[in-house]
């Protein structure tokens, strides 16, 4: 039998009933037992190659630079740079965490529940939203770096304080609110989204907004905290 | 050994010794004083051996194919609490050396490395693990999103779910400060800083997170409490309620209501039907 002929004979195979109940003892313990080997004897490896970090004993007079969290807590690192720290490093992340929590009690249309993205059109949205993200956010670090909210604001001839405001708070949460507020608008002209779809394109925008943040925090903030190639990056001394 | 039909077969070889010592001892008295019940070799001593064990108690007796697809859950969950046992079975081996103070939690650390016998390996498997429970709970969070598990009587699992996802990483960065390095000591002056940023109460945030103005043997006692007691209980508690709910809420998989098509993995309607 070639393996074509092998491939069509496994097809006419008839599925068997996904929704007949099996035991979990065999069937699901064995997925889980299997899993669980995969992941420790890959990570038995990784620990026999590769190293924990350990640099020199902790010296409070001499700052490493860039000094940096952990990787995922750099995403909010990242929006310190651009915003006041009080609303990067406490309200957003608070506020973040209690809409996402608030979810379920948002969209409560049990339809697609258990289907991957609901339906096509929820994957549409996904790549969409996760795509508008990143340009906006990568399009905003860069002006950022590059231009800064501060200074087009002081050439204004605003006084300080006033820049400090407005800079550091009213137009981040400004930006924070149209951004959001343009992709659901878009959103549901172009697909007649309804709540479901709504909150997929939202929950895709926290994740892109992670991720993309995240990335530019770990890969591409050198000496300072200023933008670099990853290949630039030197390690912590 | 008997099969579903009761038909018994005799195997031979080392695997035919194996089997007939295996069984000699599930006819002992010891072993049947220690499980309830048979070794699940049918389908109706493998119902019983869910039901009459503890750990495997938070488990459904029967599930349906669908809900148990890898290409459902992707195996997150489980692969998340996996990551825990690794953590706590390696953090355990590092705490009997790790000493929790200042310069001595650097030392002992580096210690390990050089003085104790699998000590680098054990503390490279812990860090390691560590970042990919963070992953892995996160990506768990995406799955359940994007599949609509959280909907119906779900409602309140989705919530402890984020509170779980919160705690790994505080359970993360507590151990982050523990080996007292200079990438440690950096890197929670950066984290504190963002706390200490709250509005009105900032000061009283980082004096707490702190113990005192700056990071030191306060510090470090404070974290390493929360990293090996506090926050483990907590979420070892929260776990056991989380997979408890998901059991009594009843899978997400288990009554699809479908909509169209698979969008990415294919065609789930005909699929769900039987």
């Amino acid at each position: 039998m070639t393996t074509k002929e092998a491939t069509q004979e496994v097809k006419t195979v008839r599925r068997p009933d996904p929704l007949e109940r099996v035991n979990t003892w065999p069937h699901f313990l064995i997925i889980e037992f299997i899993g669980l080997m995969i992941f420790t004897g890959l990570l038995i490896i990784l620990s026999i190659v590769l190293r924990a970090p350990l640099l020199e004993l902790a010296q409070p007079e001499y700052t490493i630079n860039p000094a940096k969290a952990p990787w995922y807590f750099l995403n909010l690192q990242e929006l310190l740079l651009h915003m006041h720290p009080t609303l990067a490093g406490v309200l957003l992340p608070t506020v973040a965490l209690i809409l996402i929590a608030a979810i379920p009690y948002i969209d409560k249309d049990e339809a697609g529940t258990g289907v991957w993205f609901t339906s096509r059109k929820g994957w549409a949205i996904t790549k969409f939203s996760f795509i508008y993200t990143t340009v906006w956010v990568v399009g905003l670090v860069l002006f950022s770096e590059f231009i800064g909210t501060r200074q087009a604001l002081s050439l204004l001839g605003l006084p300080p304080a006033v820049v400090d405001v407005l800079g550091g708070i009213v137009v981040p949460i400004v930006v924070m609110s149209v951004i959001p507020g343009l992709l659901v608008s878009i959103v549901r002209r172009r697909w007649q989204a309804d709540t479901r779809h709504v909150i997929i394109a939202l929950f895709t925008m926290f994740v892109a907004s992670y991720v993309v943040l995240t990335i530019i925090g770990t890969g591409f903030r050198g000496d300072s905290m200023r933008l670099v190639w990853p290949w630039q990056l030197e390690h912590p001394k | 050994m008997k099969d579903d039909k009761g038909r018994v077969h005799r195997e031979r070889g080392l695997y035919g010794l194996f089997l007939r010592i295996w069984g000699a001892f599930r006819r002992t008295e010891l072993f049947k004083s220690i499980y309830m019940s048979d070794y699940p070799y049918n389908r109706r001593t493998q119902v019983l051996a869910v039901m009459n064990n503890l750990f495997l108690h938070l488990h459904p007796n029967r599930v349906t194919r669908y809900s148990i697809n890898y290409r459902y859950t992707l195996g997150l969950g489980g692969l998340s609490f996996g990551m825990f046992l690794i953590l706590a079975i390696t953090g355990v081996f590092l705490m009997f050396y790790y000493v929790p103070s200042v310069p001595d939690a650097y030392f002992s650390v580096r210690a390990l490395g050089t003085d104790v016998f699998m000590g680098q390996f054990f503390r490279n498997l812990h860090r390691w693990t560590a970042h990919v429970m963070v992953l892995l709970v996160f990506l768990h969070m995406l799955r359940v999103f994007y599949t609509g598990g959280y909907k119906g009587t779900r409602k309140f699992n989705w919530v402890i779910g984020v509170v779980l996802f919160v705690l790994t990483l505080l359970l993360s960065f507590t151990g982050y400060l523990l080996p007292f390095d200079q990438l440690a000591y950096w890197a929670i002056t950066v984290g504190v800083r963002m706390g200490g940023s709250s509005p009105i109460i900032g000061d009283q945030v980082r004096i707490l997170l702190l113990g005192s103005h700056d990071i030191g043997q306060a510090t470090i006692v404070r974290w390493y409490t929360l990293h090996v007691l506090f926050l483990p209980a907590i979420g070892f508690w929260l776990m056991l309620l989380h997979f408890w709910r998901v059991r009594k809420d009843g899978f997400s998989a288990t009554r699809p209501i479908l909509v169209e098509d698979h969008p990415v993995l294919g065609p789930v309607k005909e699929e769900a039907r039987g």
